[in-house]
C-alpha cells in the first residue's frame, strides 16, 4: 500500500492491519462503503497503534486524522482523550483544537462527548474553560437549536452551579430576542429557572422521579420568580401568539408552582372574544388553553363550554388535529357521563 | 390534484442497490454506523416482503456469517469490522479498543431475527453479563465498556432502549434458564428513563433537556421492553393511560404534526419579524411590541386567519417544538403512539400526502426533506411510517422491535425464546 503512511519513517516501525470485513472466511458484508484510500490506510495503522495501546505523539496526530475522515468513530474518541491524558497535554489546547472541529461536524455526539470529558477534570478546569460562553454562542450562531450543543450547555450548568451566572440568562434573553420561537432557549430558560439544583436528582422537570402528584412541582416555590416568568411568557406570547413555546413554557411554571392554569383564564381569554356572529380568535393556543381550564371547572355548563372550544380548534383553527380534539371531546363527554351517574 | 402512489417497486430496487453494491464514498463518516446501516438494508428489503425472493438462501446465509463475524469473543457485538484487529492480537490490555457497542449489539440480533436464523451462535450468557456492566449508578446507560472497564459514551436514552432491547430479546419471555445471572437494575432505569420527562410532556436525551422525538421514541421503547416481561411491575405512568404524564405526552407527541414543511428557505433566526410572518401572521407596528401593559397589546393583534385546506395537504412530523417536518420524525412520533395505543389521534391522511408526494424519491428511498436525496435511515423510516398506517404493500411493524410482525413472530417461535411461555401481543 502506497500511502502518506506507508511513505512516511515516523511509521516504518509500525505493521499495518489491514481490515478484515470477514469476506475471506466466507461472509458477505452487508453496508459495504467505497472507502477513500487514505481512510484505508489510516484506519489500518489505528488498528495496529491500538493494539499495541501506543500512547504517543504520532499516534495523537493519527487520530486527528482519523477524525477529519469520520468524526463519529466512537474508539478514536475514547483513544484520544486516553493519549491526551496519558501524554500531560495541555487540555486548552485540545479545546482549541476541538472547537475548530466542532465548528465543521455540526451534528455530532462524540465531538461533545470528547468536550464533557476534558472539562470533567477538575484538576485542569475548576472553573469553566475561559470563553467557554463565546465558543457556545458562536456554535448556535450557526444553529441556534443545536440540540448536542445545548445539551452540553446543561451539563455545563450542572457541573459548575451555574444556574445563577448572569451570563447564562443573558445568553437566553439574547437567542430569545433574535427568535423566540427558539423552543431550545426556553428549555434552557426552565431549567436556569426551575430545573433541580445541587443535592437534587437530575430530572427533567422539579421533582422528577417523586410520586405523580408532586412531579414536575416545587419543593420550595418563590412566588416572584413565577409571577416574574409568567410575565415574561405573556410579554413573548403577544409578539408572536401562534408560538408554542412560551405556553408550554407557561404550563410548566404554573404546575412547578402548584398553581392552577386558570390563573390565565382572563389572559388566554383576550384572544378569544365572542362576536354575534362566532368568535375572533388571535391564537389557537389560547383556545386550548381556555378548552383545559373549563374543562377542570365544576359547573354545570363548563363542560359544553370546553366542548365548544375544541370543536372551534377541530373546525376551523387546528384541523390537523381533528382525531385529537375529537379525543379530548371524548374524554370530557366520558367525565360527565360519570359525575351525572 | 394530481394522484399520489406508493412506488413499491422503486423502494425494492433502492434497497436492493444498497444491499448489493457499495454504498458511495460520503457514507465513510457513517462507517462506525455499519451495523445500523445494514439494519435499516435487510429490514427495508423485509418489509418491502422480498428479502427472500431477491436474495439466495446462500446470500442470507452470508449475511448472518457477517453479523457473527462482528460479535467480540467477550459477547455482545461491534459496530463495524474497523475496530477488528484480530483474535491473535487480541488481549485484555487491548481488547477496550474492539469493544462490544450497546446500540449495534441490538441492531445484529435485529439482523439476524430477520434473516431468520435461530441466535445458537450468539453468546447469550456472555452478552446478557455485559449489560448490567453498562448500567450505570443513576439508572443510565452508556455505549461501550473502555480502558478498565470504564463505561463510556453519554448516558443518554438510545442506549437504554438499545439495552432493554437486547435484553427483551436474550432473555426470553420467562428468562428461565438463566436464573442466575445478574441482571441489570430494572426499576433504576425506568426511574431514570422517566425523569427524562420535561415540562411540556415529551422527553429529552437526559434529565432536564429539550423534549425531542428522537429521544422520546427511546425512552417509550426502554420502558415497553421491560413492562413486556415485567408483568408483575405496574405499568409506568407514562405508560398509564389518564395518568398526567401519558396524557401529556399525547398531546406533545400530536403536536408534532405540521404543515411547516421547509420548502421555502428557512428564515434567518436574526429576523424577528419574517419568523411571525411564517405563522400566517401580518408583521406586528412595531408600536405594539414596545407597549408594555398586555392588555393595549393583545387588542392591537390581528384576529386569526385560519389556515386554509390546501396549505394543510401535506402534513409531516417535526422532532422538536417550532422545527420543521422531516421524514424520519413521522417515524419517531408514530412509534411512541403506537406503543401507547394512540396511533389514530393523528391525521394520516396528510402524514401519507407528505411522505409520498414531498420526500419520497423518484430512484426510490425517501430523503430527510423536501426534495433531498434518499439515504438509508429515512428511506427505511419513511417505510416503517407508512406501514404504521397500513399502506398497502408493507408488512405490520412492531414498534419497538422496529422489525416486521412476521419476524417478530419468528424470535417468539425459537424454542428456548419460548419456554414456558404463553406470548400475548403486547
Amino acid at each position: 500500500m502506497e500511502g502518506k503512511y506507508a511513505s512516511d519513517p515516523e511509521w516504518a516501525s509500525i505493521q499495518p492491519i489491514p481490515l478484515n470485513d470477514g469476506s475471506e472466511s466466507g461472509a458477505q458484508p452487508l453496508a459495504t462503503i467505497a472507502y477513500p484510500q487514505a481512510y484505508l490506510e489510516a484506519t489500518s495503522y489505528l488498528r495496529a497503534v491500538m493494539a499495541a495501546n501506543e500512547m504517543s505523539e504520532r499516534a495523537l496526530k493519527l487520530t486527528q486524522d482519523i477524525i477529519s475522515m469520520n468524526p463519529a468513530h466512537y474508539t478514536v474518541w475514547i483513544y484520544r482523550a486516553k493519549i491526551v491524558f496519558a501524554l500531560g497535554k495541555d487540555l486548552q489546547d485540545e479545546l482549541e483544537w476541538l472547537n475548530g472541529v466542532s465548528l465543521k461536524y455540526l451534528k455530532n455526539y462524540q465531538i461533545w462527548h470528547h468536550r464533557q470529558v476534558l472539562v470533567s477534570r477538575e484538576d485542569f478546569f475548576p472553573t469553566p474553560p475561559h470563553k467557554e460562553a463565546d465558543f457556545l454562542m458562536e456554535m448556535f450562531a450557526q444553529d441556534s437549536k443545536n440540540y448536542h450543543v445545548w445539551t452540553y450547555r446543561h451539563w455545563l450548568v450542572r457541573h459548575f452551579k451555574l444556574w445563577d451566572a448572569p451570563r447564562e440568562i443573558q445568553d437566553v434573553e439574547a437567542l430569545l430576542t433574535s427568535d423566540v420561537r427558539n423552543n431550545s432557549a426556553w428549555n434552557h430558560r426552565f431549567m436556569l429557572r426551575f430545573g433541580p439544583r445541587d443535592g437534587e436528582p437530575d430530572a427533567g422537570m422539579p421533582n422528577g422521579d417523586g410520586p405523580p402528584s408532586e412531579k414536575g412541582r416545587l419543593a420550595v416555590v418563590d412566588e416572584d420568580v413565577v409571577d416574574a416568568e409568567l410575565k415574561f411568557a405573556q410579554s413573548k406570547i403577544v409578539r408572536a401568539p401562534e408560538n408554542r413555546s412560551p405556553w408550554s413554557y407557561a404550563r410548566g411554571v404554573l404546575r412547578a408552582a402548584g398553581r392552577p392554569l386558570a390563573e390565565w383564564k382572563d389572559f388566554a381569554g383576550k384572544f378569544v372574544t365572542e362576536k354575534h356572529d362566532g368568535f375572533e380568535v388571535k391564537s389557537s393556543h389560547a383556545i386550548e388553553w381556555l378548552a383545559d381550564v373549563l374543562a377542570e371547572e365544576t359547573e354545570p355548563t363548563s363542560g359544553q363550554k370546553a366542548v365548544r372550544m375544541l370543536t372551534l380548534l377541530k373546525e376551523k383553527y387546528d384541523p390537523i388535529r381533528r382525531n385529537y380534539w375529537d379525543y379530548r371531546i371524548r374524554s370530557i363527554a366520558g367525565q360527565e357521563a360519570t359525575t351525572s351517574a | 390534484m394530481t394522484e399520489i402512489t406508493f412506488n413499491r417497486e422503486r423502494h425494492i430496487k433502492y434497497f436492493l442497490r444498497c444491499l448489493k453494491t457499495f454504498l458511495p464514498e460520503p457514507y465513510t463518516s457513517n462507517d462506525s454506523n455499519r451495523m445500523l446501516l445494514a439494519f435499516f438494508t435487510v429490514a427495508g428489503l423485509d418489509l418491502l416482503g422480498v428479502l427472500h425472493d431477491k436474495t439466495t438462501s446462500e446470500e442470507r446465509q452470508g449475511y448472518i456469517d457477517w453479523i457473527y463475524h462482528c460479535q467480540v469473543p467477550t459477547g455482545g457485538f461491534r459496530g463495524f469490522t474497523g475496530t477488528d484487529f484480530g483474535v491473535e492480537s487480541r488481549s485484555p490490555a487491548n481488547e477496550a479498543w474492539d469493544p462490544a457497542n450497546v446500540p449495534s449489539t441490538f441492531f445484529a440480533l435485529a439482523i439476524l431475527v430477520i434473516l431468520g436464523d435461530d441466535l445458537s451462535r450468539v453468546k447469550r450468557t456472555e452478552c446478557l453479563q455485559w449489560l448490567p456492566r453498562l448500567q450505570r449508578k443513576n439508572g443510565s446507560f452508556g455505549e461501550v465498556l473502555g480502558p478498565g472497564g470504564e463505561i463510556e459514551g453519554g448516558g443518554d436514552l438510545r442506549f437504554c432502549c438499545c439495552a432493554a432491547g437486547t435484553r427483551y430479546i436474550l432473555r426470553g419471555r420467562s428468562g428461565a434458564d438463566i436464573q442466575g445471572l445478574r441482571d441489570i437494575d430494572v426499576s433504576k432505569m425506568a426511574a431514570f428513563v422517566q425523569a427524562c420527562q420535561a415540562y411540556d410532556g415529551g422527553m429529552g436525551e437526559a434529565p432536564f433537556c429539550e423534549a425531542h422525538s428522537g429521544h422520546t421514541y427511546c425512552a417509550m421503547g426502554a420502558l415497553s421492553f421491560l413492562s413486556r416481561t415485567e408483568r408483575n411491575h405496574p405499568l409506568p405512568a407514562v405508560l398509564s393511560p389518564d395518568a398526567v404524564e401519558f396524557e401529556s405526552l399525547v398531546r406533545w407527541l400530536v403536536s408534532r404534526q405540521t404543515a411547516e414543511l421547509g420548502e421555502i428557505e428557512e428564515e434567518s433566526d436574526e429576523d424577528d419579524t419574517k419568523s411571525d410572518t411564517s405563522e400566517g401572521q401580518k408583521p406586528l407596528p412595531a408600536a405594539a411590541i414596545q407597549v408594555v401593559d398586555p392588555k393595549t397589546e393583545v387588542d392591537e393583534l390581528p384576529a386569526l386567519c385560519p389556515s386554509t385546506e390546501e396549505s394543510l395537504r401535506w402534513a409531516g412530523f417535526n422532532g422538536r417544538c417550532n422545527k420543521n417536518a422531516d421524514t424520519c420524525y413521522s417515524f419517531w412520533n408514530l412509534a411512541t403512539l403506537a406503543m401507547m395505543d394512540r396511533l389514530a389521534l393523528v391525521d394520516a391522511n396528510r402524514n401519507r400526502q407528505y411522505l409520498l408526494d414531498k420526500t419520497q424519491h423518484i430512484i426510490g428511498g425517501f430523503g430527510k426533506g423536501v426534495g433531498e436525496p434518499p439515504d438509508l435511515l429515512h428511506s427505511y423510516f419513511g417505510l416503517v411510517a407508512l406501514a404504521f398506517q397500513g399502506e398497502e404493500g408493507l408488512d405490520d411493524v412492531d414498534p419497538a422491535l422496529c422489525i416486521s410482525q412476521r419476524a417478530v413472530d419468528h424470535l417468539h417461535s425459537l424454542p428456548w425464546w419460548q419456554k414456558n411461555i404463553q406470548t400475548s401481543r403486547y
